[in-house]
C-alpha cells in the first residue's frame, strides 16, 4: 500500500471537507433557526470571492487578511437582508410550511438577483489569481500553501463554531430555539438577536469559504450554485437543523467523495454522491446524526 | 330591451378587438430612409455558458465600432453608407430562449441580418431558424461533427477545430515531437468527448502508447488523485481534453503534486484571458487548441489587436472572440461585395467566396471552414503563439516544456 497516496487522498478529502463543513453550518444555521431555505447561499461565497479578489488585485491586500473585511461586508449584508426582507416575513407568515416555501422563493430571486448584478458589474470572464502557490512537502504528501492554509482556517473556524454552539449560553439558546421556537420563547430567549446573529455568522462563513476558495480555484459570477447544492447535501447528511451533524457531515461528505473517486474514477463522483445522499435518506431520513443529536 | 342592450354590447366588444386587431395587423408606416443596418443576435450574457460568451460578445462590439468609425458599409440601394447597429438579448445560455429571441429578432424586431450565438448548442438549436427565414448565419463559437451533417444553405461556421482536424493537428504534432508514452484525461462533455473519439484511434494508429485515459465530470474541482496516478505512469505527454475550469485545476494541482511532464495539452482554458496572470511562469510551454496568436500578420490583425486593448484594455483570448470576429468579418465582407442587404444575394455570395480574415483566408465547403488550418498553441514568455502547422507558425515549439518554476 502507497501511504503517501493514501494521505494524499486523506488530505485532498479534509480540505474539502473543510469548506463543505464551512458552508453547510451556515446553511443549516439559518434553516434551524429561523426555517428559512437560503438556496442564495452560494452567491454569498461568490461574493467573498470577488471582494477577495478584488483586493488582491487591485490593492495587493493578503487573503487573509480580506477575509476580515469579507466578514465584516457579510456581516452588514447580513443585517440589511434579515432585517429588511425576512424579519417581516417570519411575522407574517402563518405557518412554518407557509415560511419555508416564501423564503426559498425570496432566496431564489436574490440568488439571481446576485450573480446577475456581479455578471453585468465584473463581467462573466473567468477570473483568479495567484497566492502562496509553492509546494510543501507534509509528510511525505505534496501540498500547496494555499490549499494548507484553507484546511487550517476552515479547521479553525469549525472548532470555534462547535465551541460556540456547544460551551456558550449563546450557543444554547440557538439550540433551544432549533428544537423549539415557542418554548425558547416562553424561557426568555430573545429570538430577534438570534436570528441576526444566525444570519451574519451563515453568510459570513460563506465569505470565508469564498475568500478561501478565491485564492486556488477561478471565479465566475455563476461559481455559487454548485456549493449550495453541496451545502444542500451535506445538511440532510447531518441533519437538518443539527449544527454538529453538518460539521461532521461536511468533512464526511469531503472524505467520502475523495476516497470514493480515488478507488473508482473522478467520473463516478456525483454518483457516488447521489448514492451516499439517496441511501441515508432511505435509511436514516432524520440525517446520518439525526435531528436530536446535540 | 334587454335584448338590445346584450346585442349593443356585443357589438361594442367585437368593435372594440376588431380596432386592436386591426391597429395590431395594419401594415407598418412605409420604410422610413434607412439610418442603419441593424445586426441581431442572443448572447450567452448570464448563465453557465457567459464566461465562454464574454470575448465574442467584447469582438462584436469592437467590430461594430470599427466599421462605424470608417463610416459604415456601402448599400447601393439607399447610395451611401450605413452605420451598422447591433439589436441583441441576453439568453440567459438557454437554447429554447435563444430560439424564440431569434425569432423575434426576424419577425417583430426585422433586423436586417444576424449574427451567432455563443457555443455550440446553442448554434445547433438555432441553424433550422436560418432556412425558415432564409436569413444568412455565420456561426462562430461552435465545433461540432454534427455540425457538418446540417443541410442548411443559410448556415456556416468558421471555426477550425472541428475534432477530426484538431486531434489530427495534435497527433502530428507529437509524431513531430517524436513522443511515445501519452496519457489522456477528458471532461464529460460534448466537445470534449467528440475530440477524444478522434483521438484515440488517431492514437492508436500512430502507434503511441496510451498509458492512461480517464474521464471526469466539468466542475470537478479536486483532480490531485487523478494527477498522483498520472505521475506514477510517467507518460511524456499528458493530454488534458478539458473546459477552462478544468485546465485550471489541471494547472494548479499539477503543480501540487509535482507531475512534470515534457509536454502538457489542454484543450481550451489556457487561451482564457485571466490564466497568463494567475498562473504567470507557470503557463510556459503550456499547449492548446486556438485560432490566433497577437503576432500573426492576417488582415485586420494588427487592427483589432489595438481596437481590443484601446477598448477593454486587455488582449483579446485567442478562441471564441477571433471565433465571433471573424464571423463577422465573413458578413461584413459579404455585404461590402455585394453592397446590398439582400439575404438571397449575401447567402450567395458567402457560399461561393474566398474572405480575408484575422485568421487568414476563410472559405466554405458545404457549412464548414476548411481553409484554415487547426492549430496548436503554446504558452512562451507569457505571451501565446502558434506553433503548430509550421506553415502557419509565429515561434517555435518549446519542447520540452520546462518544469514548474519553484516560487
Amino acid at each position: 500500500m502507497d501511504w503517501t497516496r493514501v494521505l494524499q487522498v486523506i488530505s485532498a478529502g479534509l480540505i474539502m471537507g473543510g469548506i463543505y463543513a464551512l458552508i453547510a453550518v451556515g446553511l443549516n444555521l439559518i434553516y434551524g433557526t429561523m426555517r428559512l431555505l437560503n438556496i442564495a447561499h452560494g452567491e454569498f461565497i461568490m461574493l467573498g470571492a470577488y471582494t477577495t479578489y478584488w483586493l488582491y488585485t487591485l490593492y495587493g491586500v493578503s487573503p487573509i487578511i480580506s477575509m476580515f473585511l469579507v466578514v465584516l461586508l457579510a456581516v452588514i449584508m447580513g443585517l440589511v437582508i434579515c432585517r429588511l426582507i425576512f424579519l417581516p416575513i417570519i411575522k407574517s407568515s402563518k405557518s412554518v410550511a407557509v415560511l419555508e416555501g416564501n423564503s426559498l422563493l425570496i432566496f431564489f430571486g436574490l440568488s439571481i438577483i446576485f450573480s446577475n448584478v456581479a455578471s453585468l458589474l465584473w463581467t462573466a470572464d473567468i477570473r483568479g489569481y495567484s497566492y502562496m502557490t509553492r509546494v510543501i512537502q507534509v509528510a511525505g504528501v505534496p501540498l500547496m500553501y494555499n490549499r494548507l492554509i484553507a484546511l487550517g482556517i476552515s479547521l479553525l473556524i469549525c472548532l470555534a463554531c462547535f465551541l460556540l454552539i456547544q460551551k456558550t449560553m449563546l450557543g444554547k439558546a440557538i439550540r433551544a430555539l432549533i428544537q423549539g421556537r415557542e418554548a425558547s420563547k416562553l424561557v426568555g430567549i430573545n429570538d430577534g438577536f438570534i436570528y441576526y446573529f444566525s444570519f451574519c455568522l451563515a453568510f459570513a462563513m460563506a465569505g470565508i469559504a469564498g475568500c478561501l476558495l478565491s485564492m486556488f480555484y477561478e471565479i465566475t459570477p455563476f461559481m455559487g450554485m454548485p456549493y449550495t447544492i453541496i451545502a444542500m447535501i451535506v445538511i440532510v447528511l447531518g441533519g437538518l437543523g443539527n449544527i454538529l451533524g453538518s460539521l461532521l457531515g461536511g468533512f464526511f461528505l469531503g472524505l467520502f467523495e475523495t476516497i470514493g473517486v480515488s478507488i473508482t474514477s473522478p467520473g463516478l463522483r456525483a454518483i457516488l454522491t447521489y448514492s451516499l445522499f439517496i441511501l441515508v435518506i432511505l435509511i436514516r431520513p432524520k440525517g446520518i446524526f439525526g435531528r436530536g443529536v446535540y | 330591451m334587454k335584448e338590445r342592450t346584450l346585442s349593443v354590447s356585443v357589438s361594442v366588444i367585437i368593435l372594440t378587438l376588431a380596432l386592436i386587431i386591426g391597429a395590431v395587423c395594419l401594415p407598418a408606416p412605409a420604410a422610413q430612409a434607412k439610418d442603419n443596418i441593424t445586426i441581431g443576435f442572443s448572447m450567452a450574457l448570464t448563465g453557465k455558458y457567459s464566461p465562454n460568451a464574454a470575448g465574442q460578445m467584447e469582438a462584436y462590439q469592437l467590430w461594430e465600432e470599427l466599421v462605424n468609425k470608417k463610416g459604415g458599409l456601402y448599400i447601393k440601394k439607399y447610395g451611401k453608407k450605413l452605420p451598422v447597429k447591433l439589436v441583441y438579448y441576453d439568453d440567459k445560455s438557454s437554447a429554447d430562449t435563444a430560439v424564440r429571441i431569434y425569432e423575434k429578432l426576424l419577425s417583430v424586431d426585422k433586423v436586417d441580418l444576424v449574427l451567432s450565438p455563443c457555443t455550440t448548442v446553442i448554434h445547433f438549436a438555432i441553424a433550422p431558424l436560418a432556412a425558415k427565414y432564409k436569413v444568412p448565419i455565420v456561426g462562430s463559437t461552435a465545433a461540432s461533427m454534427k455540425l457538418r451533417k446540417i443541410k442548411n444553405p443559410y448556415f456556416w461556421f468558421v471555426s477550425n477545430a472541428m475534432p477530426d482536424r484538431q486531434m489530427r493537428a495534435l497527433v502530428d504534432l507529437l509524431k513531430h515531437l517524436k513522443i511515445k508514452d501519452v496519457a489522456v484525461i477528458y471532461a464529460q462533455e460534448l466537445f470534449p468527448r467528440e475530440q477524444l473519439e478522434y483521438l484515440e484511434p488517431y492514437l492508436k494508429e500512430g502507434g503511441f502508447n496510451v498509458l492512461l485515459n480517464k474521464d471526469y465530470p466539468v466542475g470537478e474541482k479536486d483532480l490531485t488523485t487523478l494527477l498522483t496516478e498520472i505521475k506514477g505512469k510517467k507518460p511524456e505527454a499528458v493530454i488534458a481534453l478539458c473546459y477552462p475550469g478544468g485546465s485550471f485545476t489541471v494547472t494548479a494541482q499539477a503543480q501540487e503534486v509535482g507531475l512534470n511532464p515534457k509536454f502538457l495539452f489542454e484543450l481550451i482554458g489556457p487561451a482564457v484571458p485571466v490564466f497568463g496572470p494567475k498562473f504567470g511562469k507557470a503557463t510556459e510551454g503550456i499547449t492548446m487548441m486556438g485560432e490566433w496568436s497577437i503576432h500573426v500578420t492576417w488582415q485586420g490583425a494588427k487592427e483589432y489587436l489595438e481596437g481590443y486593448r484601446a477598448k477593454f484594455n486587455k488582449n483579446p483570448d485567442v478562441c471564441n472572440s477571433i471565433d465571433g470576429y471573424e464571423s463577422c468579418q465573413v458578413l461584413e465582407q459579404a455585404i461590402e461585395k455585394t453592397a446590398s442587404l439582400d439575404r438571397e444575394k449575401i447567402r450567395d455570395y458567402i457560399a461561393n467566396n474566398e474572405f480575408s480574415t484575422i485568421v487568414g483566408p476563410v472559405s466554405f465547403t458545404g457549412s464548414e471552414n476548411r481553409k484554415t488550418s487547426s492549430k496548436i498553441l503554446q504558452w512562451q514568455n507569457g505571451e501565446i503563439d502558434i506553433v503548430w502547422p509550421l506553415h502557419d507558425a509565429t515561434a517555435k515549439i518549446l519542447y520540452p516544456k520546462p518544469p514548474w518554476p519553484k516560487k
